[in-house]
């Protein structure tokens, strides 16, 4: 794995652009509204620490992720992706989250064949009462992503050609 | 005007070839998953200057980018900051080896819009400060109709720089205008010797005969241009553009459509105006901002771009838009070709 | 592989009974033996018609047309053309009564070099699985559960190292150029207005750059996910070769492996991978 990492690095993500001192990862959070959200929630009101890397985004539930929102994030700020919602059998809406299972084994599988870390896109299911279950989510995904460093493939910031 | 020729044999040429690399920003067709497209060549070896017409995508973007900034701008708190874009890459003093007679006709041609009302000066800066240098088809392409046209192919002076080769097994750097003139004085240097013009000019008519010969697709260019500006409600093109899928790409490979949509692509607060290409055959390219729509059935589109092509242009700049290439034919996907199309319908002849 | 004359027949017996307004096949293009789909409205035109293993284009693209629409359609239709159709149906995009389906027993057709194409080789449904009138012999493969094969390019590629997959792509979405001939050019893609080139859209407005073509590719090949019928129609259309049949064939892959899937467009009614769940899914990607 790691040296899978540095290739990755020096290879495809120019030498210049490896991580700069003190660089920090952002990541986006996608989190369903009624178990991942409360979830991320109950780990703040149980002062349970985790990386303020991420940012959170609440959606309806889990299935309203269109697969275009993590391509959307990883082309602008993002260095990964991580999108939560119910355990499987506890979505508020019945089945949504089985829906966005299967688009979101498509999606990550598609990415990774063009050339993304399988790391930079990940999915866990956190519910409302998994406090700590969040914190050890985000922190598994912070410290992957740092080990990654920034992402540059196809960043909408270059508007090169 | 004097034209210099010299003469080299193939381990000259790519001497040559070289000495054009070293003295320029040189640009080639390379090859890519089949298909050449012109890019940016440091080496010989990387690209293919003699690239077979049917596959080699047009030089039209190095004039006028698939894609070009126009401006940049910022938002802040007091307003929109604007700006000019960085300097324009395609600027530069540069080379482009390996184009094509009909490439090369085709900027002669864009050159009429591009100094029309507005005076494109990117356009201009660009053209100046290129030197095209060429090698002569010997062997039209199944979709070529060049010399059905109405421009005169073999005394084509679009072309800087003309390479020939001769049947005596020597080859021929021909200056065709005062730039490439002076261009071969500065660039080749030791590797020919330069000869008088009369020693190439019995075996290049041979050669162009042999060339004009070879073409599978010849028609009448002044009667088809006559016959189409009278017909403009035939439904003929109903039935020409009935296997058209509007894919469009035929404008986008196209070395004389110059139609452009502007888009802005930004991040955050900041971001680039782009001029890129666009084509008729959109459903909604004439698409209004009431919803109105002057063109709303495929053959209403196709007829514009057929018309285009050989009348209005015609008409307004005294050039025929079309260049015979036969890009588009070989790019579309269910062959629709513009020379059948002129052809069928200016035959179909008016509707009473 | 030739139903020249039956198609021909079959089309001069629907103009001759009044049951359709167009029929739409494929003619030979004139400079070489190769073959374009043609669009017949004269009954006089019939004999122009041809079937061999050249008849390449998914016809069902010409559905979404002008020529077509509000029209009785005659349609030549072969195994992966008749999945797209299916899919069409299944849709609502056309209407079952106003078209009379002319399906093909395939047994693959041929590039512009002669060779068979690669989609033909990998085949599980060669025979038309919509049809009113059925040409040749059914082949009798197991369109549900036969075994899939694993797209060659697929696997060469999937056992790469990443960082070789990655700049391999990088040059593919260089080289796009924007034209969006793959889109227009798939029978599927059939929405009034796409979501990759709005005029207002947030991320992207339709500039030809890299970052832009990875974009609209992989909107486009997700979109497609689970829909793709693999006719190649895209590929067919793109001016620069690039080689899209990547993206969708692994999408189409993962779908058939984890889920359990039969192939996109099979079955009447049956919307896709992504309209449906099992409760036995593969989990083992989500912490």
């Amino acid at each position: 794995m790691e040296a899978e990492v540095k290739d990755q690095l020096v290879s495809i993500e120019k030498p210049e652009l490896i991580a700069p001192p003190n660089w920090e990862p952002v990541i986006m959070g996608i989190l369903c509204n009624w178990c991942s959200y409360a979830g991320s929630d109950l780990t703040g009101t149980s002062r349970i620490q985790y990386p303020p890397n991420i940012r959170i985004i609440r959606v309806p539930c889990s299935s309203r992720v269109d697969p275009w929102f993590l391509i959307k994030s990883l082309q602008t700020t993002a260095d990964g992706v991580l999108v939560s919602g119910c355990h499987p059998g506890d979505c508020h809406y019945i089945s949504g989250n089985y829906f966005a299972r299967r688009r979101f084994l498509v999606t990550k599988k598609l990415l990774n064949f063009v050339g993304f870390h399988e790391n930079r896109i990940q999915f866990s299911w956190v519910s409302a009462a998994e406090g700590p279950k969040f914190a050890k989510v985000v922190n598994k995904v912070t410290e992957d992503i740092k080990k990654l460093g920034p992402l540059h493939l196809y960043k909408k910031e270059n508007f090169e050609k | 005007m004097s034209v210099e020729t010299f003469v080299t044999d193939k381990a000259g040429l790519q001497k040559f070839y070289e000495a054009v690399m070293a003295s320029r920003e040189t640009y080639a067709p390379v090859e890519k998953f089949g298909k050449f497209d012109f890019k940016r060549v440091a080496r010989v070896t990387e690209c293919d200057p003699e690239s077979p017409i049917a596959k080699t995508q047009s030089i039209k973007p190095l004039f006028f980018p698939r894609s070009a900034k126009v401006m940049k701008f910022v938002a802040t708190s007091a307003g929109t900051d604007v700006s000019e874009t960085d300097e324009d890459p395609l600027a530069v003093k540069r080379a482009i080896l390996g184009v094509k007679h009909c490439d090369a006709r085709s900027l002669q041609v864009l050159d009429k819009v591009y100094n029309w009302d507005y005076i494109d000066t990117d356009y201009q800066k660009r053209r100046e400060n290129t030197v095209i240098i060429s090698t002569r088809c010997d062997r039209a392409d199944t979709h070529c109709f060049c010399t059905s046209l109405d421009y005169d192919v073999e005394n084509l002076d679009a072309l800087d720089v003309l390479i020939v080769n001769g049947s005596d097994g020597k080859i021929y750097i021909k200056a065709r205008t005062p730039k490439g003139e002076s261009f071969l004085k500065e660039t080749v240097t030791g590797q020919a010797s330069p000869v008088t013009d009369e020693i190439a000019s019995p075996d290049l008519k041979k050669q162009y005969d042999a060339f004009a010969g070879s073409f599978r697709l010849k028609m009448d260019y002044k009667e088809v241009n006559a016959k189409l500006s009278k017909i403009f409600d035939t439904p003929e093109f109903e039935n020409v553009s009935g296997n058209c899928v509007s894919c469009n790409t035929c404008a986008f490979v196209c070395p004389t459509c110059h139609c452009f949509k502007i888009s802005d692509e930004k991040v955050k607060d900041t971001g680039v105006r782009y001029k890129s290409y666009d084509s008729c055959n959109n459903g909604y390219f004439t698409l209004m901002a009431g919803g109105h729509n002057p063109r709303p059935v495929k053959y209403r589109r196709w007829r514009q771009r057929a018309m285009h092509k050989f009348v209005y242009y015609k008409e307004r700049f005294g050039e025929n838009l079309c260049v015979g290439c036969g890009k588009c034919t070989i790019a579309c996907p269910v062959n629709i070709s513009i020379f059948e199309v002129v052809n069928q319908v200016s035959a179909a002849g008016v509707q009473e | 592989m030739n139903y020249t004359k039956e198609i021909q027949d079959i089309a001069a017996k629907l103009f001759a009974e009044g049951k359709i307004d167009v029929f739409v096949g494929y003619r030979v293009n004139g400079f070489d033996d190769n073959q374009v789909p043609v669009l017949i409205t004269d009954p006089q035109d019939v004999s122009k018609l041809v079937f061999t293993d050249k008849s390449v284009f998914n016809l069902v693209n010409y559905l979404k047309n002008d020529h077509t629409r509000r029209k009785r359609v005659g349609l030549v239709v072969k195994g992966c053309d008749s999945r797209s159709l299916n899919l069409m149906l299944t849709e609502s995009q056309v209407k079952r009564e106003n078209l009379y389906v002319v399906g093909i027993c395939c047994e693959g057709v041929v590039d512009e070099a002669g060779q068979k194409m690669q989609n033909c080789t990998d085949c599980m449904v060669p025979d038309a699985v919509v049809s009113d009138e059925l040409l040749g012999t059914p082949s009798g493969s197991d369109t549900l559960s036969g075994s899939y094969k694993m797209n060659a390019d697929i696997a060469m590629l999937a056992e790469k190292p990443l960082t070789e997959r990655a700049a391999y792509f990088e040059e593919v979405f260089e080289n796009c150029i924007r034209c969006n001939a793959c889109r227009h050019s798939c029978p599927l893609c059939y929405c009034a207005k796409c979501c990759i080139d709005q005029e207002t859209a947030t991320l992207y407005n339709g500039a030809n750059t890299t970052s832009g073509a990875f974009h609209a590719l992989m909107t486009w090949s997700l979109h497609l996910a689970g829909r793709c019928v693999d006719c190649r129609n895209c590929e067919k259309a793109c001016p620069s070769h690039l080689p899209l049949h990547l993206l969708h064939k692994q999408n189409e892959s993962v779908i058939y492996e984890n889920f359990q899937e039969h192939l996109a467009g099979v079955v009447t009614g049956d919307r896709g991978a992504f309209y449906k769940y099992s409760l036995k899914d593969p989990d083992d990607f989500i912490m």
